[in-house]
């Protein structure tokens, strides 16, 4: 239950970082995941797709990056680029 | 078809209870409350530990406590028994304690008629480790039947804490404890920690562990 309610953190944080940028559509999220910071991969995999559900990220995917330390953060947000989008 | 673009964030994901532990943390050095919160695996002595410390401190200080669970009150009616304020955080399906439901529980309490609020966490030795309270202790407990190298296979909690305590040290002899080597597994994962070792069955350690939180 540990990885749900960090689903859920994450989901916060995006949704506030995507309205401070003009919602755009977002396609994936970035996150590094020291190995001492206790999150199981495989867990919080499947716990973002249900923190996603009813929300603007239902249907994103998250990509993990796992790195040695105790860092735990969302590094980088994939978005549909607005100049294509409009052609 | 459309392309994509990065927009980099390097936003912390705790950072929601981060802050609000920041606030808290505020709050209690404002009141003078010193605030200590235990962690452990279930049933490694929390509670009867909790009994004793609050039993000791009781007739010198102005103590209350916080207990997390997930289903049961049994604790806060074990905790109660010592005649100190106590309130049960029950957690329902989540496995450790945080920010938010810390400050919902003290909300009927004013702090600065406490001199020390504990808080006994939820058993788990993963989760917790994620999530600061704003204590200004936390006390990692192991007890000698439990394995010497707990430290070693759950680092993460032991770097998230203050203090280690190996609880239930009267049986030490029966389970052929291996006190060097539950020292040295400590040591490995967090050089320099201290080490108390206690039995809320006999008092042993009781006045080195008051020593450490009354300073
Ligand atoms: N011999 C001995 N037994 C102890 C000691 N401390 C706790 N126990 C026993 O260990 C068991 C668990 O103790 P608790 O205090 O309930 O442990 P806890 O960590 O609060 O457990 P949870 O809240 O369920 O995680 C009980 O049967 C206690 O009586 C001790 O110092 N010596
Ligand atoms: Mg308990």
């Amino acid at each position: 239950m540990h990885e749900l309610s960090i689903a859920v953190s994450i989901v916060d944080a995006v949704c506030e970082e995507l309205q401070r940028r003009g919602d755009p559509r977002l396609i994936a999220v970035h996150l590094t995941m020291g190995a001492l910071s206790g999150v199981v991969k495989e867990s919080l995999l499947f716990a973002y797709d249900a923190a996603c559900e009813g929300t603007p990220l239902a249907g994103t995917q998250l990509v993990i990056e796992e790195t040695p330390g105790e860092e735990f953060l969302v590094t980088a947000l994939e978005i549909e680029d607005e100049r294509d989008a409009a052609d | 078809m459309s392309e994509t673009r990065l927009i980099e964030v390097r936003r912390n994901v705790f950072k929601k209870n981060d802050l609000l532990a920041r606030e808290l943390r505020a709050r209690y050095r404002d009141a003078g409350t010193r605030v200590i919160s235990l962690v452990s695996s279930p049933g490694s002595g929390k509670t009867a530990f909790l009994e004793r410390t609050l039993t000791e401190l009781r007739g010198r200080f102005r103590v209350a406590a916080l207990v997390g669970d997930l289903a049961t009150d049994n604790d806060a009616a074990r905790l109660a028994r010592t005649q100190v304020p106590v309130k049960q955080i029950t957690t329902g399906t989540v496995c450790h304690l945080d920010a938010e439901m810390v400050q919902d529980a003290l909300e009927e309490w004013t702090l600065s008629d406490l001199d020390f609020l504990f808080i006994e966490n939820v058993g788990n030795l993963v989760c917790p480790s994620s999530y600061d309270l704003g204590e200004s202790l936390r006390a990692v407990l192991m007890s000698v039947t439990e394995g010497e190298d707990k430290p070693r296979k759950y680092p993460t909690i032991f770097h998230s804490a203050d203090v280690a305590i190996i609880t239930k040290i009267d049986l030490a002899d029966a389970v052929e404890f291996d006190r060097a080597a539950a020292r040295a597994s400590i040591e490995a994962v967090r050089p320099g920690m201290k080490v108390l070792e206690v039995s809320a069955r006999t008092g042993a350690g009781m006045p080195e562990w008051l020593a450490e939180i009354e300073r």
